[in-house]
C-alpha cells in the first residue's frame, strides 16, 4: 500500500512537534532559577545590573550577596559558577552564602557569574541538566550548565573571537567564555557586558581580594592549582605553603601575561585587587571519561581515567578512589580561607575575618548535607 | 539586531523546508528534511 | 570485550545497515545509530539528548544552506560560468599551472572559513564545469575538489580544527600561519601535480571552451562579479580584521550576497532557486544533524571516552598510530576534539603548535572519510558521481600522502619549529 506522499509529510510535521514538545520542557526546565538559603549574617542581596544598568532584569543580571561585618577592613569577592559546568565552584558559593558569619570587614559573594550558562548545557557532551544533594531540609537540586553564555543570549559566534582590547584570537566558542572575556566593555557582546559589569563591581566596591573558583578536566595541566597575578604572588605562596603544612598540595600557577580575558590577568591588571582563580579537579569535563551523568559530578569516579594514567602517557592527576564533589569542595574553600588568612598577615591594619566556614577535614568528616540548609 | 536577522533566515529556510517536505515524494528523503528542521523550530521559538 | 566496544558496534552496525542495506539517506542512519546505541547502554529514548546533539552543527548548517543558495544564484546569473571559461582561456598553455591555480582558488573559502564544505559548494562548483570539459574523469575531478577542499580547511589564517584542539589545552590561536602553511600548501602542490600528470591529458582549447556555457561578460559587464567580489571582501574584512568589523558571521554574507545579485546577469525564479538549492544542501544537513546526533550519544554512553584511552592505550612505539586513526573518525571536528586534544599531550615535549597543525591535518581529512564521506558525498553531488566511494579511492594516495606529511611533521616538530621561527 502506497502512501500519499503529504499525509507522510504531515505525520513526519506532527511528530516533529511531539519531539519538539517533549525536549523542549527539558530545555525549559533550566530556567528553573536555584535556591539558595543564606546565613543571618547577610546584609543585602544586590544585582549586577547595579554596576551596569544594561543587564537589568536579564539573563545576565545575577544575584550578588552582601556580608558586612561590624569592624570595618578589607573586601573581599568570591566569584563563583564562570562555568557552570564546573560544579564545585558553585556548590563551594552556595556553601559559603548559606554558611559564613563575618566579623570584620565585607565579603560579597557572586554564586552563579554566568548566569546565562546555568540555563543550558553544552551540544554533544551528553550531560545531565542537574544533580541532586542531600541538605539539612531533603533534597535538593542544582543545575549543572554549560561552560559559556546561552546562545539564546549571544548568538551566532564568529568564526574567530577577537578578544578586546587586546586582539588575540580564539576559537568562535570561546566569545561567550566569561573567562575569556574580561575586561569586557559596555557595547561589547553579551559575555563581554557581564565581564564589564563584573570588572565595574570590583572598582566601585574597592575590592582588595578576589576569587574566581574553577574546575578542569584530569588531564589539564594546570588542575589542584592556584593561579595568580604576578602582584598577588607572595600571598599566594604563602597560602600554599600553609596548605602543604595541612597536606593539601596545589600546584602555584603565575598567570602568563600573554594569555588575555582570564579574571587572574585582566582584573590584576585593570584594577587594584588582588586576584587569585583556583581549579579542582572534574572528570565530567574530561574528554576521556566513560558514562557521562549527574553521579560522575558528585562521585568524580571514572576507571577510563586510571586506564589512561597506567598508560603514563598523559599526566593525570586522579586516583581510584575518584574526586568526590564533597572533596573538591572542600579544597576550594580551604584555598580560599588560606588566602584570606594569608591576606591578613599581609595586610594587618585591614583584615578581613570570617567565621562559619568548614574546615577541609570537617567539610569530608560530616558531608556536604550537614552545610546545606 | 544581528541575533534577529539570523533568526528570519532560519525562519525563511525552516519555510521553504517545509514546502519541500510537501513536494518530496521519498519517505526517507522526508524524514531527512524534517531531522533539519527540529533544531531550526526550537531555535525560532528560542528554546534552545 | 569492553561495554563501550559493544556499543560502539552496535551503533556502526546499524548504521551500515540503514545505508547499504535499506539506501537510508546517511543522516537518518546516523540518527537510528544513535538511538540503538542509547538503548542498547541502557538509556531508553534519551529525545533530549538526540535533540541537543542536533544543535552541534548548526552554525556549520547555516553557513552550508546560504551558501548554497549564493552559489546556486551567481551560476544561474551566469557569473561562474563566465570566471570558469575566462581561467581557462587564459591558462590553457600552461596546464601544470593552471591545476595548481585551480586548487588553491578552491582553497580559499575553506581559507577564510575553516570549513571544508564551503569550498565545494562555492569555488570547487565553480571550477568543476571546466575541468570536465578539459577531459578529467568525473572521480578525479571530485577527488580534486575534496582534497582542495581539505587543505582549505587547514590553511591560515582561519583553521578550526587547530582552534578546536587549541581550545582544549588552552593554547592561544598564535603563531600557527607558518606551521598551518606547511601542513597545507605543499600537500596541495603535490596533489595538483599528480591529478595533472595522470589525469589531465592533452586538449583542445577550442572543444573545451565549446563544451562551456558562454560567457556573458560582454552582455552585463563588470556588475556580474559584483555579488562575488562583495561576499570575498565581506569575509576577508571579518576573517581578517575582526576587531574593525561589525560582526556579519557567513551565512548573513553569503544571504546579502544573495539579495545583491538580482539585476547583475541573467534572471532567475528565486522560490525555486531557494528550494532548488536546499534540496541538494538537504544530504549534507542531514548528515551533520546525524553526526551531532551521534557524537552527543558516543559522549553520553562513554564511548567517546573509551576510543580516545584506547588511543593512548597504543604502545610507545606505535603512538604515531593514534593520529594515523584520527581520519577514521569521519568527522574533522570530531576527531580534533575527541582525539585531537589528547594527543597534544602525548606528544608533550615536541613543539605543541607544530603538533596541533599536524594533528589538524589528520583530523581534517576525517571530513572524506566514512561514515559520513562529508566532502566525497558533495564532490559527489558536484560532478554527478553517484557512488562517492569512487571518489574516496580515486584520493587514495593524496591522502596518503598528506598523512605522510602530517606524521612527519610531528616527528620532525621542534626542527620545523626553530626553522619557522627563523623568520
Amino acid at each position: 500500500m502506497k502512501i500519499d506522499h503529504k499525509i507522510v509529510a504531515s505525520f513526519l510535521l506532527f511528530l516533529m512537534t511531539v519531539v519538539c514538545i517533549v525536549s523542549g520542557v527539558e530545555f525549559l526546565d533550566m530556567r528553573t532559577p536555584d535556591v539558595i538559603y543564606p546565613s543571618e549574617d547577610l546584609t543585602k542581596i544586590g544585582k549586577l545590573s547595579d554596576y551596569f544598568e544594561e543587564l537589568k532584569d536579564g539573563s545576565g543580571d545575577t544575584d550578588i550577596y552582601f556580608f558586612e561585618g561590624k569592624e570595618p577592613g578589607a573586601t573581599v569577592l568570591l566569584l563563583c559558577g564562570t562555568h557552570p559546568n564546573e560544579a564545585s565552584g558553585f556548590i563551594a558559593g552556595v556553601l559559603a552564602t548559606e554558611n559564613v558569619k563575618i566579623k570584620a570587614g565585607r565579603l560579597l559573594i557572586i554564586p552563579q557569574a554566568c548566569l546565562s550558562g546555568f540555563s543550558c548545557t553544552d551540544p554533544m557532551e551528553g550531560y545531565p541538566q542537574s544533580y541532586t544533594l542531600e541538605s539539612k531540609s531533603g533534597e535538593r537540586k542544582f543545575r549543572f550548565g554549560s561552560r559559556v553564555s546561552n546562545p539564546l543570549d549571544q548568538w551566532p559566534d564568529p568564526l574567530v573571537y577577537s578578544h578586546f582590547p587586546s586582539g588575540q584570537k580564539l576559537s568562535g566558542f570561546e566569545t561567550r567564555n566569561l573567562n575569556r572575556s574580561y575586561p569586557g566593555r559596555p557595547d561589547g557582546t553579551f559575555t563581554e557586558k557581564v565581564g564589564y559589569a563584573i570588572v565595574q563591581l570590583i572598582k566601585k566596591e574597592k575590592i582588595d581580594l578576589a576569587f574566581d573558583l574553577h574546575e578542569a578536566a584530569p588531564e589539564i595541566p594546570i588542575i589542584n592549582a592556584i593561579i595568580y597575578h604576578e602582584k598577588s604572588e607572595d600571598i599566594g605562596l604563602n597560602a600554599i605553603l600553609n596548605l602543604e603544612f595541612r597536606d593539601l598540595r596545589y600546584a602555584p600557577e603565575r598567570s602568563p601575561e600573554n594569555f588575555h580575558g582570564l579574571s587572574h590577568r585582566e582584573w590584576g591588571d585593570n584594577t587594584d585587587v588582588y586576584p587569585f582563580l583556583m581549579e579542582t579537579c572534574n572528570p565530567i569535563q574530561g574528554r576521556l571519561r566513560g558514562r557521562t551523568n549527574s553521579e560522575l559530578i558528585l562521585t568524580g569516579k571514572s576507571p577510563q581515567y586510571l586506564a589512561a594514567q597506567e598508560t603514563g602517557k598523559l599526566r593525570i592527576e586522579y586516583d581510584a578512589e575518584g574526586v568526590p564533589l564533597d572533596k573538591r569542595v572542600a579544597r576550594h574553600l580551604q584555598g580560599f580561607l588560606e588566602i584570606v588568612n594569608s591576606y591578613n598577615e599581609f595586610f594587618p591594619e585591614k583584615t578581613i575575618l570570617l567565621e562559619g566556614l568548614p574546615e577541609y577535614e570537617d567539610l569530608l568528616e560530616n558531608g556536604l548535607s550537614n552545610y546545606l540548609k | 539586531m544581528i541575533f534577529w536577522l539570523y533568526i528570519v533566515i532560519l525562519v525563511l529556510l525552516s519555510l521553504v523546508i517545509v514546502k519541500e517536505m510537501f513536494e518530496e515524494r521519498d519517505w526517507k528523503k522526508q524524514i531527512a528534511l524534517v531531522m533539519v528542521l527540529i533544531p531550526f523550530i526550537l531555535r525560532i521559538f528560542l528554546i534552545k | 570485550m569492553s561495554f563501550e566496544l559493544v556499543i560502539l558496534i552496535s551503533m556502526l552496525a546499524v548504521f551500515a545497515a540503514g545505508v547499504f542495506i535499506f539506501k537510508l539517506p546517511a543522516g537518518v542512519s546516523l540518527m537510528l545509530a544513535s538511538i540503538t546505541g542509547a538503548f542498547v547502554a541502557g538509556e531508553g529514548l534519551p529525545v533530549r539528548h538526540l535533540v541537543e546533539g542536533s544543535f552541534g552543527f548548526l552554525e556549520a548548517i547555516m553557513i552550508i544552506a546560504t551558501a548554497m543558495i549564493f552559489m546556486k544564484v551567481v551560476e544561474a546569473t551566469g557569473a561562474l560560468s563566465t570566471i570558469s571559461y575566462y581561467m581557462i582561456k587564459s591558462l590553457h598553455k600552461r596546464p601544470t599551472l593552471l591545476i595548481i591555480i585551480i586548487t588553491f582558488f578552491v582553497m580559499f573559502p575553506g581559507m577564510l572559513t575553516g570549513l571544508s564544505s564551503a569550498c565545494i559548494l562555492t569555488t570547487g562548483a565553480l571550477v568543476v564545469p571546466a575541468l570536465l570539459a578539459m577531459g578529467m574523469p568525473k572521480k578525479a575531478v571530485g577527488s580534486l575538489i575534496a582534497m582542495a577542499a581539505v587543505f582549505g580547511e587547514i590553511a591560515p589564517p582561519i583553521s578550526i580544527p587547530v582552534m578546536i584542539i587549541g581550545g582544549g589545552v588552552d593554547m592561544p590561536y598564535i603563531g600557527f600561519t607558518g606551521p598551518l602553511l606547511i601542513a597545507s600548501f605543499p600537500p596541495a602542490i603535490f596533489t595538483a601535480i599528480y591529478y595533472r600528470k595522470k589525469y589531465l591529458k592533452d586538449f583542445n582549447i577550442d572543444e573545451v571552451l565549446e563544451k562551456l556555457e558562454n560567457p556573458v561578460y560582454d552582455q552585463y559587464g563588470f556588475k556580474l562579479f559584483l555579488p562575488i567580489i562583495l561576499v570575498i571582501a565581506l569575509l576577508l574584512s571579518e576573517m581578517l580584521f575582526p576587531e574593525l568589523m561589525f560582526h556579519l558571521g557567513v551565512p548573513l554574507i553569503f544571504m546579502i550576497g544573495t539579495l545583491t545579485a538580482f539585476g547583475t546577469g541573467n534572471k532567475f525564479k528565486p522560490v525555486g532557486m531557494l528550494q532548488n538549492s536546499l534540496r541538494n544542501a538537504m544530504p549534507v544537513m542531514a548528515i551533520l544533524i546525524g553526526v551531532g546526533m551521534f557524537l552527543q550519544i558516543l559522549t553520553l554512553t562513554g564511548v567517546r571516552g573509551y576510543l580516545a584511552v584506547s588511543a593512548l592505550q597504543l604502545p610507545e612505539e606505535v603512538k604515531y598510530l593514534a593520529a594515523v586513526i584520527m581520519p577514521f573518525f569521519g568527522s574533522a571536528y570530531a576527531a580534533a576534539s575527541v582525539i585531537g586534544v589528547p594527543l597534544v599531550f602525548v606528544f608533550l615535549g615536541k613543539n605543541s603548535i607544530i603538533v596541533a597543525s599536524a594533528l589538524a591535518l589528520m583530523a581534517a581529512m576525517g571530513d572524506l572519510m566514512p561514515p559520513p564521506s562529508l566532502l566525497c558525498a558533495y564532490a559527489g553531488q558536484m560532478v554527478g558521481e553517484p557512488n562517492h566511494f569512487k571518489i574516496l579511492k580515486a584520493s587514495a594516495l593524496a591522502i596518503f600522502v598528506t598523512g605522510a606529511v602530517g606524521i612527519l611533521m610531528i616527528y620532525f616538530a621542534n626542527d620545523i619549529g626553530q626553522f619557522i621561527n627563523l623568520f
